[in-house]
């Protein structure tokens, strides 16, 4: 796929924007490709990675991916230009069935750089705002610099139709941070969103979505109205490579879309 | 009235068969270790090997294997997909533990992606087993409910004559059946009576391992952690596992070409799961240990309906520091489920 646009999102977080080169694969992308899917993005000489696909499905005229520059595949990506070619594979696993989102209220909540499959699922449904009741985002990250999609979050916070709440964690707020300071668990507590008729879609590292789940708990949302999404290391996408697996669950086919009642049924261990 | 193959026709056997285009496999003895290997005449066969060191796996799933090819002019990539060989093989000797471990695999290549380097290899390989009439202490077939004549995988299932002068021919498949005309006027009618198979006596109860590994309150036992606390994490039981069969994409090449290959890769390996982030979901050896038992006793059968394992023993046999599946399994016979 071609680079067609790139953009700082935060320190070493990056977003590529991918245009497709050849007719049939993108038919195919619109074809397949529904909100939490993955794909594997990769630079030839030095191999592949995974990440979700973070644009939504009502633009599939582009892909868009959003990665942080940590290792070989990224730290390539990282430096490809406007015009580069880039591999791709996918899309693959499963997805947010967000048709059944329809008429219920939705909480989003997001930590670092797990706001791009969250935000996947954010446009898909804000894109068709009318089906659905409010929308809350709450979207934490380590200090104000790591917020990513900045100039969406901007977007967010002026439309009168989605409530957003930004926190960053203690010791991460910058002189002039007028949005909370704390952790995303504890802030979601605090925003305290009704489970009547609602979905909370959760993103993030393994701890947060720990304490996420918890806080939720407590809130009284019933385990099979919150979705996350795992993102395990992974090398094939088709259920090969036996890495992926959290027990018997393998995360490239049945996953990375599941509710909270299908983790809490997986060796909490092996997360 | 059966067909038998005597040892002295073996030779012609091999001649016709390569005359036919086939590459001839046998189980052949080396200096320091024993594998499946090309032979050329019947004196390169050592039927005397009770199993070769190295699995037959290795022959259909190549421990490093290109996959792809590509060529960078500018903006210009060319990309070219090997296609799977189409060389036409037959296994002589091939052991039923390792035939098994083939069928075993068949579903996971198969499902969703279909492996087309695993199926045609499958496909072009005529698998002649012979029954075992020896076996050492680490084999298990029957405990996993194989047998030393087991056929599952096997075109062909040949069984050792009491005289020690050949083998009494049972052809299963059509791919068989079709190899063997090739040299069917060598066989003849007998009535000579096979040699007894080998005794292996059965090592654990596997009904009751699975039971227990099912219940989702012995994942966090301490049991894990005790058996695995030798485990060295080498991935060499991965690696000689006839259905292990976890892999790894690598590049090989520099920034205008080179090949993508897919090589072996072990769940016993620390890097295996580690997120980029330094999250590894298996972060402690008795974790990947558990993970490995799991996967073939647990998760496997639960996806597939049958063993990731077909009793060869090699992971004990080999294991630098005598661990083994054997030994996991006898030890899990004894708990409460």
């Amino acid at each position: 796929m071609k680079i067609v646009d790139r953009r700082d999102e935060a320190p070493g977080v990056r977003t590529l924007k991918l245009e497709f080169q050849n007719p049939a694969d993108h038919e195919h992308f619109k074809q397949t490709f529904r909100t939490g899917m993955f794909g594997l993005y990769g630079v030839y000489g030095e191999g592949e990675s995974t990440f979700c696909v973070a644009s939504p499905e009502t633009r599939k005229d582009y892909i868009e991916c959003t990665f942080r520059q940590s290792g070989r595949v990224t730290s390539v990506l990282a430096s490809a230009d406007i015009g580069d070619l880039i591999t791709y594979r996918g899309p693959y696993g499963n997805r947010f069935p967000i048709e059944n989102f329809y008429g219920k209220n939705l909480i989003f909540v997001s930590g670092g750089i797990a706001l791009p499959p969250t935000r996947s699922v954010i446009w898909s449904c804000l894109d068709q705002r009318e089906k659905f009741g409010k929308v809350t985002i709450v979207y934490g990250a380590r200090t104000v610099a790591d917020l990513v999609y900045k100039h969406e979050l901007e977007e967010w916070e002026k439309r009168d139709d989605v409530d957003l709440v930004l926190t960053v964690d203690p010791g991460g707020e910058s002189p002039d941070w007028k949005h909370r300071v704390g952790f995303v668990p504890t802030v979601l507590e605090q925003a305290a969103p009704s489970p009547e008729n609602c979905i909370a879609v959760i993103c993030g590292p393994p701890i947060m979505i720990k304490f996420t789940l918890i806080s939720l708990k407590k809130l009284g949302f019933d385990e099979t109205n919150v979705y996350t999404t795992l993102e395990n290391r992974m090398k094939c996408g088709v259920g090969k490579c036996g890495r992926c697996n959290v027990g018997s669950v393998y995360v490239c086919k049945e996953g990375p879309v599941f509710t909270a009642a299908e983790v809490s049924r997986m060796p909490q261990a092996d997360l | 009235m059966t067909r038998i193959l005597l040892s002295d026709k073996l030779d012609n056997c091999v001649a016709r068969w390569r005359k036919a285009g086939l590459t001839v496999i046998g189980p052949v003895k080396k200096e320091t270790s024993s594998s499946y290997a090309t032979v050329e005449k019947a004196a390169d066969f050592d039927f005397g090997i009770v199993l070769p060191d190295r699995s037959i796996k290795g022959l259909f799933f190549p421990q490093t294997e290109p996959m792809m090819g590509y060529t960078i002019k500018k903006q210009d990539i060319a990309t070219n997909d090997f296609a799977p060989p189409t060389e036409k093989r037959i296994i002589f000797g091939a052991r039923s533990c390792d035939a098994s471990g083939l069928a075993i695999d068949d579903p996971l290549f198969g499902w969703d992606y279909k492996d087309d380097f695993w199926f045609q290899r499958r496909n072009e390989t005529v698998i002649v087993t012979i029954a075992c009439t020896k076996a050492d202490d680490f084999c298990m077939c029957t405990s996993l409910k194989l047998a030393p004549d087991s056929t599952k995988g096997s075109d062909v299932l040949l069984r050792p004559l009491q005289n020690n002068k050949g083998w009494l021919v049972e052809e299963l498949t059509d791919r068989g059946r079709e190899a063997f005309k090739e040299i069917a006027d060598l066989l003849l009618d007998g009535s000579e009576q096979a040699a007894p198979l080998a005794v292996v006596p059965e090592k654990f109860n596997l009904d009751a391992c699975v039971a227990w590994l099912k219940n989702p309150e012995n994942f966090d036992s301490t049991f894990w952690k005790e058996i695995s606390m030798r485990c060295i994490g080498c991935g060499s039981c991965t690696f000689l596992c006839p259905t292990c069969h976890c892999f790894d994409f690598q590049d090989e090449g520099d920034t205008y070409s080179g090949i993508r290959r897919k090589n072996w890769d072990s769940c016993s390996f620390s890097l295996f799961t580690m997120h980029t982030s330094g999250h590894n979901p298996r972060s402690t050896q008795s974790a990947r240990w558990r993970q490995r038992i799991m996967h073939k006793f647990n998760y496997f059968p639960g996806k597939f309906s049958v063993n990731s394992c077909s009793g060869c023993g090699r992971c004990t046999r080999q294991c630098p520091v005598d661990m083994g599946i054997t030994e996991t399994l006898q030890a899990i016979s004894t708990l409460k489920p």
